[in-house]
């Protein structure tokens, strides 16, 4: 008798343990859990493999993807100490080419999708900015930690980074747009990113 | 033994032509765009570092003209460049800084021969290493692609043992002994990585590299050599390091089948990867910018754990 007793117990406990353990994931992990989802559903829905299709998917792939990425604050942070010296006009068609050619670079990484399975490895929250790790683990068995930094804005958390392996896109790209303009200037800036977007249609 | 030491002399010759090729390049280069308008010329003693205690010359692009000459001048910029990427004044700074990739960049003095070398290297790529290893592919399963891997990986144990050491890191280097042993016997010769599958031992992503910035050596600058992958000075000495201790040099001891063992490995390496390169470039505005800080934020991440 007792015997069922300690085995009822231990079950409580570790259906307890177990719940308490999906409970864990915050709401970070699961807004990026959702988009994940629904973009891994895109990718591998049969109906929009064929080659007629593409421009479909990739429409169905960019309405997912602006819903989680904050552009503005990526922007921000990627322009830095340039930022403050541009015009509100400036800025929103900053934030419009960037957006695209982000989409782009992440679009191609998500068409690249075949299988490779997502685990979600870790969160943490510090007031309205959030951190969430996710372990990508490829079809040759290699695994790629991924790090999404988010923030909270109207009720959503959005991405305002991803770093990949330890490599920040945001990060990335500050190097590679504050060495354009120290050498030369903000309009040359803007014509490489129309020719970066135009090239790639 | 003789022959052993035949191979371990020429990969020396080889490291020190290069090294040589450079410093050659450098000085051609830097006289060739020394006439152009908005460039800043600044001659720095990099005595400290090159071990022939050459003078290279630094070229540096600014817009305004740096006043102090020689080692000060030089010594500044790369702290305006600093200042430069802080966001501070931008946007609020996210409570990450104990994890966040640290925003000031790699020097690159040598910048106008690296980037000559990554204009050499992206068509070494593209003309040889990509049609080679795609051809490779088709002929090979990516299976054995990836058992042909482990075996390359499992042979190279020691350097990650030995850095592993030498960080004090005992867990690793008795995680990477196990590994080897029974990758070696129960992995078939280290084609199945077991250990990895079966036990949940990792390997222990460790190099001289990284054991010289645990005892506080910084990368020096950036360092883009023909066929070798971007690198700075410092993980360079400890690559050349680990071919010391890399047991290939001396199993295989005679220098045509060892360079033929090197080639396979590097070409199995890159038929694993195709994509990747091409990625970054599709992705960037300037890929040698994009590439440099790639590599510097990936080795930070290396280095930190």
């Amino acid at each position: 008798m007792i015997f069922k007793h300690v085995l009822i117990t231990t079950l409580i406990f570790l259906v307890t343990l177990v719940a308490s353990g999906l409970s864990i994931a915050g709401e970070p992990t699961e807004n990026i859990r959702k988009t994940t989802d629904k973009l891994i559903a895109i990718v591998s829905d049969p109906a929009l493999k064929t080659s007629d299709k593409a421009k479909e998917k990739a429409q169905q792939i960019r309405k997912v993807v602006d819903e989680r990425f904050d552009w503005e604050e990526m922007s921000k942070r990627t322009l830095a100490r340039h930022w403050k010296k541009r015009t509100q006009k400036e800025r929103a068609e900053f934030i419009v080419l960037f957006g695209e050619l982000l989409e782009r670079t992440y679009l191609d990484r998500v068409e690249g999708y075949s299988g490779e399975k997502v685990l979600y490895v870790g969160e943490k929250v510090k007031g309205k900015y959030a951190m969430v790790t996710v372990k990508i683990v490829t079809k040759n068995d290699t695994e790629i930690l991924v790090k999404y930094r988010l923030k909270k804005k109207g009720g959503e958390w959005l991405v305002y980074d991803i770093s990949i392996q330890g490599v920040s896109l945001v990060n990335n790209y500050r190097k590679q747009f504050n060495s354009i303009m120290t050498r030369s200037s903000y309009k040359d800036l803007i014509e490489k990113l129309k020719t970066k977007i135009e090239t790639k249609n | 033994m003789k022959k052993d030491l035949s191979v371990r002399v020429s990969v020396r010759l080889f490291i020190f032509f290069v090294f040589l090729l450079n410093l050659f390049l450098t000085l051609s280069f830097a006289e060739k765009t020394d006439a152009g308008t908005g460039l800043v010329r600044l001659e720095t003693s990099l005595a400290a570092t090159e071990t022939e205690g050459h003078e290279l010359i630094r070229l540096a692009y600014s817009e305004k003209p740096v006043t102090k000459a020689g080692p000060a001048g030089a010594d500044s910029s790369p702290k305006a460049d600093r200042a430069g990427d802080s966001q501070e004044d931008a946007v609020e700074s996210d409570p990450w800084e104990d994890e966040a990739e640290s925003i000031d960049s790699i020097p690159d003095p040598l910048e106008p021969m690296n980037r000559a070398f990554f204009v050499f290297n992206d068509k070494l790529y593209f003309w040889f290493f990509k049609p080679v290893a795609t051809g490779y592919n088709m002929v090979v399963p990516e299976l054995g692609r990836m058992c042909i891997r482990n075996f390359f990986t499992n042979l190279t144990m020691p350097i990650r043992a030995i850095s592993c050491l030498l960080q004090g890191k005992f867990e690793g280097f008795g995680i990477e002994l196990v590994r080897f042993v029974v990758n070696s016997s129960a992995g078939f010769l280290g084609f199945q990585d077991v250990a990895r599958q079966a036990l949940d031992y990792q390997i222990q992503d460790e190099d001289l590299g990284q054991v010289f910035a645990f005892y506080g050596i910084g990368p020096v600058f950036y360092l883009n050599l023909p066929f070798l992958a971007a690198s700075s000075l410092r993980d360079t000495a400890g690559w050349v390091g680990g071919l010391f201790i890399n047991p290939l040099d001396y199993i295989v001891v005679d220098f045509w089948p060892n360079v033929g063992c090197r080639t396979v490995d590097m070409l199995n390496k890159t038929s694993l990867r195709i994509g990747e390169y091409e990625a970054l470039k599709k992705a960037s505005i300037d890929p040698y910018v994009a590439m440099r800080d790639a590599y510097y934020q990936y080795r930070l991440n290396q280095i930190e754990k």
